[in-house]
């Protein structure tokens, strides 16, 4: 390149404005320039000839037809390729993870709509009303961590729970048949009074109160142990004493 | 809606996960990339696996794909590019060195260039003429460095205009255009040469 040229166009500026000149796209004043530079310029001549050249012969290359299979092999190939890629991911992944992303495809979406401040706070609510209840109980969870759950333990601490609960109640009702036998053997030892005339309605309602509570007792202890019963009369101390000793 | 508003709300359709969206992409996009890959590497079997190796590249990192940054044409093209100078250098060691020259004085019966150039006629002659000259340009054409190729390929053949294919080469546009004068120019003299020794 000889540098510049008649009205300051140089061959850089040629070379600048050569695939404009091939497209045709040069107008004008620059045009005019571009022309009258390749002209004089013999060098710049030459390379807008091959520059020329090349781009016709690349006009010569058709477009070519791709495989008639092509589209169905792309398909196939990105679809195989997403399930290895699924499945090596499956198989790197640990069972936390895939729960986790399990969680993420089908529960997450379901509790979507419940997870809102209102239901936040009924939830919140709910937690705080059920603690509250555990700490006025004495439950305290972490008893839980000295519970023995093999299935051997469980089976005794059941069958010791339905003992005890049994051995309470028979207890209970033993207390209150020998309450309601000395109750008896006091009335029979103690004299009647002769009531005063003043007195007596006042005494006839106590009596009267006194005999209900009799027979409460003693339809309490007819239901289950009347040879019990029938027993008491003989040994009245003594089955206080053992009562005594139980309770 | 124009071609690219259209393939952009299938891009969207496919990332929201709609098969048959990333299917239309494909059956739109395919003859384009083959196309490039045919020409860029002069082979049909290599051009139906890099075009299948594109596309899965393109629906892996199709959420990648950034609309604010440039069409999704010139986007596929990016990653064609980059497949395409992945694929030069590892068959670099592999590749036929045979010399155009050689190649040409099998068809020492050709017509000048010019009027194979302007030949347009259907008669069978002119058709295998055609054929051949078509097949010189491309044996040319792989002789031009993988810079000037694709540069070339991109504009004459895909008829890509200056800034996009700047976006897709990531060079700026004066250097593209450089690159398709050289291209041009270096294309012209290998086929010259080429007819030189034919004559």
């Amino acid at each position: 390149m000889q540098g510049e040229f008649q009205n300051g166009f140089k061959c850089a500026d040629f070379d600048a404005l050569l695939t404009e000149a091939i497209d045709g796209t040069l107008t004008g004043t620059q045009s005019m320039r571009f022309e009258a530079h390749r002209e004089s310029c013999a060098q710049c001549s030459v390379l807008f000839a091959e520059a020329k050249a090349g781009h016709d012969w690349l006009e010569t290359l058709p477009e070519v037809e791709p495989p008639v299979n092509l589209v169905k092999l792309i398909l196939a190939a990105t679809q195989e390729t997403v399930r290895a890629e699924t499945d090596a991911r499956h198989a790197r992944q640990s069972w936390s993870e895939r729960m986790r992303e399990l969680l993420a495809l089908k529960v997450r979406p379901v509790f979507a709509s419940v997870a809102q401040p209102r239901f936040a706070m009924s939830f919140g609510m709910a937690f705080f009303s059920v603690t509250l209840m555990l700490n006025v109980t004495g439950f305290r969870l972490t008893n839980l961590r000295h519970v023995d759950l093999r299935p051997s333990s469980v089976v005794r601490s059941y069958y010791e729970t339905t003992g005890r609960l049994v051995k309470y109640y028979q207890n209970i009702r033993f207390v209150y048949e020998i309450e309601t036998r000395v109750r008896e053997l006091k009335r029979a030892a103690t004299p009647e009074e002769k009531p005063s005339g003043s007195d007596k309605p006042q005494e006839r309602k106590e009596q009267n109160r006194g005999n209900d509570r009799e027979k409460n007792y003693q339809n309490y202890s007819r239901e289950d142990s009347s040879p019990y019963l029938a027993q008491m009369t003989n040994g009245v101390q003594d089955e206080l004493t053992a009562a005594r000793r139980c309770s | 809606m124009d071609d690219a508003q259209v393939v952009a709300a299938l891009v969207r359709r496919c990332v929201a996960g709609d098969a048959t969206a990333w299917e239309d992409i494909v059956r739109r996009l395919n003859r384009r990339i083959y196309n490039i890959c045919y020409r860029f590497t002069g082979s049909g079997d290599d051009a139906q696996d890099l075009t299948q190796e594109v596309f899965i590249k393109v629906y892996r990192t199709l959420d990648s794909f950034d609309v604010e940054k440039g069409s999704f044409m010139t986007w596929v093209t990016t990653v064609t590019r980059n497949l395409l100078v992945d694929h030069f250098r590892k068959t670099k060691q592999d590749r036929v060195t045979d010399s155009l020259d050689n190649s040409g004085s099998e068809d020492e019966d050709m017509l000048p260039l010019s009027e194979q150039i302007a030949d347009s006629g259907p008669s069978p002659d002119v058709r295998v003429h055609r054929r051949e000259t078509q097949e010189l340009v491309q044996r040319a054409l792989q002789k031009l460095s993988p810079e000037l190729r694709e540069a070339v390929i991109l504009r004459d053949l895909q008829d890509m205009d200056y800034k996009d294919i700047a976006l897709s080469l990531k060079v700026p546009e004066g250097t593209v255009k450089s690159r398709i004068n050289r291209g041009r120019v270096e294309l012209a003299r290998l086929l010259s040469r080429t007819y030189r020794q034919v004559m």
